[in-house]
C-alpha cells in the first residue's frame, strides 16, 4: 500500500496535461471542429503552464508511485525542452491544419496533448512497465495523428506503415523486457542496475548471452523511435505521407522523449553493461550517418529529405551517447536544442509555401524563390547552411561539441565519420539553396501564407541559429545542469 | 477399492444426483413456461390459448415435445454439418450448466464459487455463439442476417448489463451470488439501485432475444432468422435453450435486485414462508414481465435498438455506477 | 488426480485447437478453435485458483473480441486461402530465420544464470489468506502499487477510441437518420391546422 495523496503534487504536470486532455475532448465533442482553433490555443497554454509547474518543483531526485515513476534534474530538463517542442507543434500545426481539406478535426490538438504526456512518462519512467506504457500512449497518439487525413492515400498509409511497424518494436520492447526479468527478478531500474553489476562481477566476469539479448530488444524499440538505422526504415515513407504540420511534430519531438529515455536506461538499468551497449551505440550512430547523408543526395521530396536528415541527426546525437561521458551526454542536449530550433524554423518555411493552395513538398518547386520573395529564400538558406553545419551558424557549433567531446573520448573514427557524412549531408543542404537562388523561376510562383505563428517561429529560430555564437552560454549550463541531474 | 468410492465415488454420484435434479426442474419449469407464455398471451388477447390435450390444456407441453422430437430433421445440404449441429446444442448446454450456480435458498447451491455472478456473465455473454454459428452454417441469407444481427445486438446490451452489474457489485462488495443476496437486507441498496432494475430488464429482454427485440428471429422480416433452416430437435434445443436462458436471466435479476430468496423488503412476519417459494414467485414475477411485454410492444427498428443501448443505457449506466459509487463514499457505507 | 488429469486435458485441446487457428482452412473455423482456445486457457486458469482472470478472459476474449472478430471474418468473406499463396514462397527464409532464433534461444536458456540478487528483487507475493479473494487482492495491487500505470492503461484506450473514431467516422450525405428529440419536441399545432368548415361551402 505505497500509495499517498502527498506524492499526486509531485506529478502535477501530468496530471493537469491528462485533465486537460479529457476535458477538451469533451469540448471537442460537444462543440464539433469548429472549435479547433480554440482548442490549439488551450493545449497551447496547457504545455506552457506545464512548463512553468515543471520549473517549480523540487528537482531533486526523488521515485514516487511504487518507485514507478522518477523526479530528477535530467527528467525535468528533457521534460522541458519535451513541452517547449509540443508548444512549437502546435504553433505550426494551426494554421496548417485549419486550411487543409478534411484536416481541421479537434481530435488534433488533444492527440498531441496525450502524446505529450506519453513522452513525459517515458521521460520520468522508473520501471519498465511504466516505460512501456508511456510509449504505447506516445506512439499510438501518433499513428492516429499520422493517419489523420483520411482523403489521402500517402496519409493512411503511412499511418499504417508506422503502426505496423510501431508495434513490431513494441514487441520487441516486450520481448526484451521478459528476458531482462528473467535474468534479474526485476523490472525497476535500480534493482536491474545492481543486478546487471551484481551479474557482470559474478563468477563467469561476463554478462549472460541471454541478458545481453534482452537489452539488444529493448534498445532496438527505444532505437526504432528516435528512427536511427537501421531502424529508419518507416522514417521516409511516414514524413513523406503524413500532413506536414504532423511530420513537423514528428521530426521536433518524439525523439528527443526516445534520447531521454535512452540515456537514462543505458545509464541507469544497464550501466554496468557499458561495454555491450556500446559498441550496439556505436553501430546504430554510424550506420544512421551514413545512411542520413547518402540516401538523401537523390530525394526531391523536401519531407523526404527531411526525414533522411533527420536520421543522420540522430546518428550525430548518439555519438555523444556512445562516449559515456558526462562531456558528450552535454553535447548531446546542447545538439538536441539546436537541432529543435532548426527543425521548427525549417518546418515554418515550409508549412508557409502554398502552390495553386496545394502545400508544397518538391524541392524543384522552389526554384528561382529568391527572386520572388528574397526574405524567406535567405530565412531558409541560413536555416539550410546551419543544419550543413557551416560556421558560423548554431548547427556548426552542435556538431562542433559532439566531434570534441568524442575526440576527447579517443573516439576517434566516430569523429572523422561523423565529419565525413557532414560533408557529403553539405551537399543537399546545398542543393536546395542553390535551386533557390540560381535556377529559374518555374511555371508557378509559390504564395506564402499569412500566419503570425509561422511567422514569429521562424524569425525565433532565425534569431536563435545566428546568435547562439554571441551567446551560447545558456544552452550549455542548460545542457550541463540537465546531465548533472542524471549522474550527479 | 473402498477408498476410491468414499473419495471420488460417492461425491460423484450425489454431484451427479444434484445436477440431475437441477436439470429435471429446468426442464419441467422451460415446458410450462411455454404453455404459461401461450395461456397468457391469450388472456391478453381475449383469446383461451392451449385447452384441449389434458385438463386446461396442461398436457400441451409434452405434446409438443414429442411432436418435435418425432418429427425428421433435415440438414440443408449446403450447410457445415458440424457447426450447423454446433449451435443448437451450445445454446442448449449454456443454457442449462449456468444454473449451477444460482443460489435458490440458503446453501442450495451446486457450487457457491466465488466468482459466481462473472460466471453467469461469462455464460449469457457466451450465448451469442449459438446464434451466430447457427446463421452462419446455415447458409442462408435470412438466418445470416440473423446471426449478425443477434451478434451485434447481444454484445451491445452487454456493455450496458456490465456496468449494472458493476453497480449492484459497488454496493455488496462481494462476487459471491449468496453473499450479494444476503448484502440486500437493508432495503436502501434495492432503492439506490432502482433505475438499474430498469435497465437491466430491458437489457435481458435484449440478451435472450425476447420481444420486443426479437430481431435475429423477426418472423414478418427474416421468416425466423437464424432458426429458419432448424427442425424438429435440433430447432427443439433452440426452443428450449431460449425459454431456459428467460428463466435464468429472470433468476439472476432476482439475485441482483429483488433480494434473491429474502423475503419482500425484508419483513419478519413474511419469513415463515420458505426462501425457495420467494425466489420462485420474485423470477415467475419477471418472467411475467417478459411475458407482458411481448403481448404490448411492437418490434423495435434496428437503428431504434442500436441507438437504445448505446446512447441511452450506456451513458445512463455509466453515470450511475459513478452515483452509485459518490453516495457510497459520501455516506461512507462501502462495503470493507 | 482430477486436478493433473483436468490440467492435461485442458492442456492438450489448448495446444491442439492453438494448432487448428493457424491451419484450417476456413477462417470461420479458425476464429471457433480460438475460442476454444480461450475457453481452455481459462480453464487453466482456474486450476491456478486465479478464478477472477478466468472468467474475466471467458467475459472479455469470448464474450466480446472473438464476436467481433467472428463478425467481422464472416462478413467479409475474405479468402484467406488466395492470401497465403505466396507465403509458402517465403516458407525457406522463415524456417531459417525460425531455426536461427531457435538455436540461439537454446544456447541462451542453456546458459542461464540468474543475478544473485534476484531472490531480493522478485516482488513477493502479497499474503493471500483464504480470507481474501482473488478480486480483492488484485484490487489491492491495481490500484494503489501500480495505480500509474492502470491509469495510463485506461489514457491508452482513451486514445484508442479516439483513434478509431476520428479514423472511420464521416458524415455521408444524403443518409436520414432519426431525430428523437425533433420528433419529441414537435406538437399537433406545428403539423396541423384545424379549420372550421361550415356545411355547404368549401374551403
Amino acid at each position: 500500500m505505497s500509495f499517498d495523496i502527498a506524492s499526486l503534487t509531485l506529478i502535477l504536470p501530468e496530471l493537469f496535461m491528462a485533465s486537460a486532455g479529457l476535458l477538451l475532448v469533451v469540448f471537442g465533442a460537444f462543440l464539433g471542429n469548429k472549435s479547433l482553433a480554440s482548442i490549439s490555443w488551450v493545449s497551447f497554454w496547457v504545455f506552457l503552464a506545464a512548463i512553468f509547474m515543471v520549473l517549480a518543483a523540487d528537482w531533486s531526485p526523488v521515485t514516487i508511485m511504487n518507485d514507478m515513476l522518477i523526479l530528477d534534474g535530467f527528467g525535468a530538463g528533457f521534460k522541458i525542452m519535451v513541452l517547449a517542442g509540443m508548444m512549437a507543434s502546435v504553433l505550426l500545426s494551426l494554421n496548417f491544419v485549419i486550411t487543409q481539406d478534411g484536416l481541421g478535426r479537434f481530435e488534433y490538438p488533444i492527440l498531441m496533448l496525450l502524446a505529450g504526456l506519453g513522452m513525459l512518462i517515458m521521460i520520468m519512467s522508473n520501471n519498465l512497465l511504466t516505460v512501456y506504457m508511456g510509449l504505447e500512449l506516445q506512439s499510438l497518439s501518433l499513428y492516429v495523428l499520422a493517419a489523420l487525413q483520411t482523403k489521402s492515400l500517402k496519409s493512411s498509409e503511412a499511418g499504417i506503415k508506422y503502426f505496423v511497424l510501431g508495434a513490431l518494436a513494441s514487441g520487441m520492447f516486450l520481448f526484451g523486457t521478459s528476458f531482462v526479468y528473467g535474468y534479474t527478478g526485476s523490472i525497476e531500474f535500480q534493482a536491474i542496475g545492481s543486478s546487471v553489476t551484481a551479474l557482470a562481477s559474478g563468477e563467469a566476469q561476463a554478462l549472460p548471452a541471454g541478458f545481453i539479448l534482452g537489452m539488444v530488444f529493448v534498445l532496438i524499440a527505444i532505437v526504432f523511435k528516435i528512427s536511427a538505422a537501421p531502424f529508419h526504415m518507416w522514417t521516409p515513407d511516414v514524413y513523406q505521407g503524413a500532413p506536414t504540420s504532423v511530420t513537423a511534430f514528428f521530426a521536433l519531438v518524439p525523439k528527443v522523449a526516445a534520447i531521454a529515455l535512452l540515456i537514462r536506461l543505458l545509464h541507469v538499468p544497464f550501466a554496468a553493461a557499458v561495454d555491450e551497449w556500446q559498441q550496439i551505440i556505436w553501430f546504430v550512430s554510424a550506420a544512421s550517418m551514413i545512411v542520413g547523408a547518402f540516401a538523401a543526395l537523390v530525394q526531391d521530396n523536401i519531407k523526404r529529405l527531411l526525414a533522411y536528415s533527420s536520421i543522420g541527426h540522430m546518428g550525430y546525437a548518439l555519438i555523444g551517447i556512445v562516449l559515456a561521458t558526462s562531456y558528450g551526454l552535454e553535447a548531446v542536449v546542447a545538439y538536441l536544442v539546436i537541432y529543435m530550433f532548426m527543425t521548427a524554423g525549417t518546418f515554418a518555411v515550409i508549412l508557409m509555401m502554398r502552390k495553386e493552395d496545394v502545400p508544397v513538398t518538391s524541392i524543384r518547386d522552389l526554384a528561382g524563390l529568391s527572386s520572388y520573395q528574397p526574405a524567406m529564400a535567405y530565412a531558409l538558406a541560413i536555416l539550410m547552411f546551419s543544419m550543413a553545419g557551416i560556421p558560423p551558424l548554431a548547427g556548426f557549433f552542435g556538431k562542433l561539441y559532439i566531434f570534441k567531446a568524442a575526440i576527447e573520448a579517443d573516439f576517434v573514427i566516430l569523429a572523422v565519420l561523423g565529419v565525413l557524412t557532414s560533408v557529403v549531408a553539405a551537399y543537399y543542404y546545398l542543393r536546395i539553396i542553390k535551386v533557390m537562388f540560381f535556377d529559374e523561376v518555374a511555371n508557378e510562383e509559390i504564395v506564402f501564407v499569412k500566419s503570425k505563428s509561422l511567422r514569429v517561429l521562424t524569425w525565433g529560430s532565425l534569431v536563435f541559429v545566428v546568435g547562439f555564437i554571441l551567446m551560447p552560454s545558456p544552452v550549455l549550463d542548460f545542457a550541463q545542469s540537465v546531465i548533472s541531474g542524471l549522474l550527479g | 477399492m473402498m477408498e476410491l468410492w468414499t473419495t471420488y465415488g460417492w461425491p460423484l454420484a450425489v454431484m451427479l444426483a444434484q445436477i440431475g435434479v437441477i436439470l429435471g426442474l429446468v426442464l419441467f419449469f422451460v415446458a410450462y413456461l411455454t404453455y404459461a407464455e401461450r395461456k397468457v398471451l391469450g388472456a391478453m388477447q381475449r383469446r383461451q390459448g392451449p385447452m384441449t390435450v389434458g385438463p386446461l390444456g396442461l398436457l400441451q407441453p409434452i405434446a409438443d415435445g414429442v411432436k418435435l422430437l418425432s418429427k425428421e430433421m433435415i440438414i440443408p445440404s449446403q450447410a457445415h454439418r458440424v457447426v450447423f449441429l454446433l449451435a443448437p446444442m451450445l445454446t442448449f448446454m449454456l443454457a442449462l450448466i449456468a444454473w449451477a450456480v444460482i443460489p435458490v435458498s440458503p446453501g442450495w447451491v451446486l457450487a457457491d464459487i466465488n466468482v459466481g455472478i462473472l460466471y453467469l456473465f461469462a455464460v449469457s455473454s457466451m450465448g451469442v455463439y449459438g446464434v451466430i454459428m447457427a446463421g452462419w452454417a446455415s447458409n442462408s441469407r435470412y438466418a445470416f442476417l440473423g446471426g449478425l444481427r443477434s451478434a451485434s445486438q447481444m454484445v451491445s446490451y452487454e456493455v450496458s448489463m456490465g456496468l449494472v452489474i458493476v453497480c449492484v457489485l459497488l454496493c455488496v462488495g462481494s462476487l459471491n451470488l449468496t453473499e450479494i443476496v444476503e448484502a440486500q437486507r437493508p432495503a436502501w441498496m434495492q432503492i439506490m439501485l432502482l433505475p438499474m432494475l430498469v435497465v437491466f430488464l430491458v437489457s435481458i429482454l435484449a440478451e435472450t432475444n425476447r420481444s420486443p427485440f426479437d430481431l435475429p428471429e423477426g418472423e414478418s422480416e427474416l421468416s425466423g432468422g437464424f432458426m429458419v433452416e432448424y427442425s424438429a430437435m435440433a430447432f427443439a434445443l433452440f426452443f428450449l435453450g431460449e425459454y431456459a436462458n428467460m428463466i435464468l436471466m429472470s433468476a439472476m435479476t432476482t439475485l441482483l435486485f429483488l433480494g434473491g430468496w429474502l423475503p419482500p423488503f425484508n419483513i419478519e412476519a413474511l419469513a415463515f414462508v420458505p426462501g425457495f417459494i420467494w425466489f420462485g414467485l420474485k423470477t415467475a414475477g419477471v418472467l411475467f414481465f417478459y411475458l407482458w411485454t411481448r403481448a404490448t410492444f411492437p418490434r423495435y427498428r434496428y437503428d431504434q435498438l442500436m441507438r437504445l443501448g448505446w446512447k441511452v443505457f450506456l451513458p445512463f449506466s455509466l453515470l450511475w455506477v459513478l452515483v452509485v459509487s459518490g453516495v457510497l463514499v459520501f455516506t461512507d457505507t462501502l462495503p470493507q | 488426480m482430477i486436478l493433473a488429469l483436468s490440467f492435461y486435458l485442458f492442456a492438450a485441446v489448448l495446444v491442439v485447437s492453438s494448432v487448428m487457428v493457424i491451419s484450417a482452412r476456413n477462417p470461420v473455423h479458425s476464429v471457433l478453435f480460438l475460442i476454444l482456445g480461450f475457453f481452455n486457457a481459462a480453464g487453466l486458469m482456474v486450476l491456478l485458483g486465479a478464478e477472477f482472470i478466468a472468467f474475466i478472459l471467458v467475459i472479455v476474449y469470448v464474450g466480446a473480441v472473438a464476436v467481433l472478430f467472428l463478425f467481422v471474418v464472416m462478413m467479409l468473406d475474405v479468402d484467406f486461402t488466395s492470401l497465403r499463396k505466396g507465403a509458402m514462397q517465403y516458407l525457406p527464409l522463415g524456417a531459417v530465420i525460425g531455426g536461427v532464433l531457435l538455436f540461439e534461444l537454446i544456447t541462451i536458456f542453456g546458459a542461464w544464470t540468474f543475478a544473485p540478487t534476484i531472490q531480493d528483487n522478485i516482488v513477493n507475493e502479497i499474503a493471500i489468506g483464504d480470507s481474501v479473494t482473488n478480486a480483492e487482492a488484485l484490487g489491492r495491487l491495481i490500484y494503489t502499487d501500480y495505480i500509474v500505470a492502470f491509469q495510463l492503461a485506461g489514457l491508452i484506450l482513451l486514445v484508442a477510441m479516439m483513434g478509431a473514431i476520428v479514423l472511420t467516422l464521416r458524415k455521408r450525405a444524403g443518409v436520414r437518420s432519426q431525430k428523437v428529440a425533433e420528433q419529441f419536441a414537435r406538437k399537433p399545432s406545428d403539423a396541423m391546422e384545424i379549420k372550421k368548415v361550415t356545411s355547404g361551402t368549401a374551403l
